[in-house]
């Protein structure tokens, strides 16, 4: 018996699919390159990542534990400008410039971890959902329901709190907290795609579930994830700067949110610095995620897009 | 009737979401063990810690707890606060007005200034306003408040020295009587009108900082449904027949366009609940949230459980009203779909 994928005409077809496809891909390209805001927010993307990437060139990695703030009470509370200290110190002689540059690896490290911890669950779980239906799907769908009926934020905060501060329970908390909206995307997404005449086709043709799942069914539904990982890039470091913030990582530590509130003591004495440029690359970082996130939504969703 | 049908349905199904989100919760903060620790002292012998623990249910396993915890709140024992040293129900109580206070300030902001900025922005497409709109709401979704609220009080506070910091002036406050809690309220209630604009001085900065978040999302749907509805037949409609532009965004347009906001309110209410922790810890609000924020750092889990318990009441009974009165202003919604 010949094998289906060697006739001429299915490695022709299979050609001209990867055309296409690669021709989608490059009108991608196009449509998101032609948004000013969403290459705004690339540039600002890799402007933030060369930071995190680059950090040890920048500045002087500090000795044992490069995440871990240096201090210098030498300097307490110095203005920016100062010699050694380019944007001041904190209350507590932590250098502001080293706490943004160190601080952007942390804020890597945790949208990097909490992303794909809550795609690859939220995934998992919305497609046994949508793909086997019934009990499973109803149960399913319940405990997101909860989930979703606390503000994030509070939810969050509440399990930091009972774990105990530090910046992997921050990470913990929010790996629980955010994988919710992807099973539900994910759900609505293998409903919808497991409709099409092609996923049939595979099921007459007696592939198994699985591969109809892993070759029709995820590639399919998978965009919309993409999207809001994009967003949840910005929105983590937003929630988890948040929590370090009101206290709930490990002082010390060379994060964002933690500067922060540091530098909040000192507002009333005249001194803004410890507070303003930590807390504009938290800005910064959720923006540029906002940004591009948003531009591709318009792409790759044109059903979601309302807009124009 | 079919909208009847549909809320009985939601009203049904309301208390099995909350029940379960209680055990949801009341497992996750167990996770991290035994909340004892607030309700020792150093002074205390390993018996005496026993004891306690047998007192509090706390040396049974999760559900037998779970079930003393649900049968003291259906008798209105919410259990003993450790950072407030009182009962949580007490605390609560005198503490929930500030925080009612300053969100619905802080909505009120947001649904005034979103649906107008978003009309603005929406009547005059792709040109100047409607850019700057738009980067004016994408900065909202990405603000973080923490920073947000430091800026305004660095400005105002510190350098302009505009606008005071807390909730009131201990003097003006004692001068009249608390009969709501509300400040606002109160100080109308006994027209004392010197504590009514200290009232609203204290009140401004947290609820505009609070309120931008609320403000982005609100205006960003109000202007992205008002380029919908101008689209059309009916507007065209009513252009045709010589209605002028302004009406023709007032009477048709805009009213139709706010229907689909409506359900971003309810959304962007989630927003100033948890707003609220971050607001009240910066500008010293005596309220909920910062009460929370304490108990979080000190494993206060009577306080904890309660807060959360509250605000995800809330924002479900907020989302519920909200989709009734979507379903009310939109006849074409099929509900339960």
């Amino acid at each position: 018996m010949v094998d289906v994928a060697d006739t001429p005409a299915v490695a022709v077809a299979a050609d001209s699919a990867w055309r296409v496809r690669l021709g989608r891909f490059r009108e991608l390209g196009v449509s998101i390159f032609s948004n000013p805001t969403t290459v705004a927010g690339l540039i600002l993307i890799v402007l933030m990542l060369s930071i995190a990437a680059f950090a040890p060139l920048i500045t002087e990695p500090n000795t044992p534990d490069p995440y871990q703030m240096p201090r210098d009470w030498s300097a307490i509370s110095v203005p920016p400008g100062s010699p050694g200290h380019p944007l001041g110190t904190t209350n507590v002689g932590g250098d502001v410039f080293y706490g943004i540059v160190w601080g952007a690896r942390t804020s890597l490290r945790l949208s990097v971890i909490v992303v794909s911890i809550t795609v690859v669950v939220g995934v998992t779980i919305g497609s046994i959902a949508g793909f086997r239906g019934g009990r499973v799907d109803e149960v399913l769908m319940r405990i997101v329901d909860v989930f979703l009926s606390i503000p994030e934020l509070i939810f969050a905060l509440a399990i930091a709190a009972v774990l105990g501060p530090s910046f992997r329970n921050i990470v913990l908390a929010l790996a629980v907290v955010f994988w919710v909206k992807y099973a539900r995307i994910m759900r609505a997404q293998v409903i919808h795609v497991k409709e099409n005449e092609y996923v049939d086709a595979a099921r007459v043709i007696g592939d198994s579930k699985l591969r109809i799942y892993f070759k029709d069914v995820l590639p399919n539904s998978i965009t919309p994830v993409i999207t809001q990982a994009t967003l949840d890039m910005g929105n983590i470091v937003l929630v988890g700067a948040t929590l370090a913030f009101i206290g709930l990582a490990e002082a010390g530590l060379a994060e964002w949110g933690i500067l922060v509130s540091e530098g909040q003591a000192g507002i009333s004495a005249g001194r803004w610095w410890a507070s303003t440029f930590p807390g504009l690359m938290v800005f910064l970082w959720a923006l540029a995620f906002n940004l591009f996130g948003d531009g591709l939504r318009d792409v790759l969703d044109p059903r979601t897009e309302t807009s124009r | 009737m079919q909208i009847r049908a549909y809320i009985t349905r939601r009203l049904l199904v309301l208390p099995l979401l909350i029940v379960g989100t209680s055990i949801i919760v009341f497992t996750l903060t167990r996770v991290g063990g035994s909340p004892i620790g607030i309700y020792l002292s150093h002074e205390m012998s390993p018996d005496e810690v026993a004891e306690l623990e047998a007192r509090y249910h706390l040396d049974d396993p999760l559900p037998v707890q779970y079930y003393y915890w649900a049968s003291g709140v259906v008798r209105g024992d919410l259990g003993w606060s450790g950072v407030a040293a009182a009962p949580v129900t007490e605390v609560f109580a005198q503490k929930l007005a500030a925080t009612m206070e300053l969100a619905v300030s802080a909505a009120i902001v947001a649904v005034i200034l979103g649906i107008s900025l978003g009309t603005f922005a929406g009547a005059r497409r792709d040109r100047l306003p409607d850019h700057v709109t738009r980067i004016f709401a994408i900065s909202g979704a990405a603000m973080p408040l923490f920073w947000f609220a430091i800026l305004l009080l660095i400005v105002f506070w510190v350098y302009l020295g505009w606008f005071p910091i807390g909730r009131s002036d201990p003097d003006v406050w004692a001068s009249i009587s608390h009969p709501t809690g509300l400040y606002t309220v109160d100080s109308l209630l006994n027209l004392n009108f010197v504590a009514f604009r200290d009232a609203l001085w204290h009140l401004f900065l947290p609820a505009m900082a609070l309120g931008y978040g609320a403000t982005a999302i609100i205006a960003r749907m109000m202007r992205s449904s008002l380029v919908e509805e101008e689209q059309e037949d009916y507007v065209d409609a009513a252009r045709a027949k010589g209605l002028p532009e302004r009406l023709v965004l007032r009477r048709h347009a805009r009213r139709n366009a706010l229907i689909p906001t409506v359900t971003v309110i309810g959304l962007s209410f989630g927003f100033l609940l948890q707003g609220s922790v971050v607001a009240e810890i910066i500008f010293r609000w005596p309220g909920l949230g910062r009460w929370m924020a304490d108990a979080v750092l000190r494993g206060d889990q009577a306080t904890i459980m309660a807060y959360v318990m509250f605000t995800a009441i809330l924002f479900l009974l907020v989302n519920l009203a909200v989709d009734v009165i979507y379903a009310y202003l939109d006849r074409r919604v099929v509900l339960g779909k």
